[in-house]
């Protein structure tokens, strides 16, 4: 499947190969020497990396945030999304229907 | 007792490195 599509919370997503991960002061930094970028999650994007290490469906990984942090669903819902479509253009993620 | 959210954000810069 191509990652040209939009997210959605019936995807599964999981972490792409090939970047050099590390944590600096609680943020999580990636280096893709192919590309030659250097990207930055932050902590909350670094949690959501580490969830994503093992494929997840885009709603469980809502519902699992929901537990954790003081948020609606709805804002989680739409902020995560926006967060993994970004990840996806940058080919961090890899993005699958559940049944495939 | 759960933690405070912030909105998860992406930085991506393009750097020059053998």
């Amino acid at each position: 499947m191509s990652n040209k599509q939009a997210i959605s919370l019936k995807l599964i997503v999981s972490q792409s190969a090939g970047n050099l991960v590390s944590d600096m002061d609680g943020e999580k930094v990636m280096l893709n020497i192919d590309k030659g970028k250097y990207y930055n999650l932050g902590q909350l994007g670094g949690v959501i990396w580490e969830l994503v290490e093992q494929p997840m469906a885009v709603q469980e990984l809502v519902s699992t945030l929901c537990s954790l942090y003081q948020v609606e669903q709805s804002e989680c819902e739409n902020q995560v999304i926006e967060f993994l479509e970004k990840l996806m253009q940058e080919g961090l993620i890899q993005v699958k229907n559940f049944s495939s | 007792m759960k933690k405070e959210w912030s909105k998860p954000e992406l930085e991506v810069l393009d750097v020059k490195m053998m």
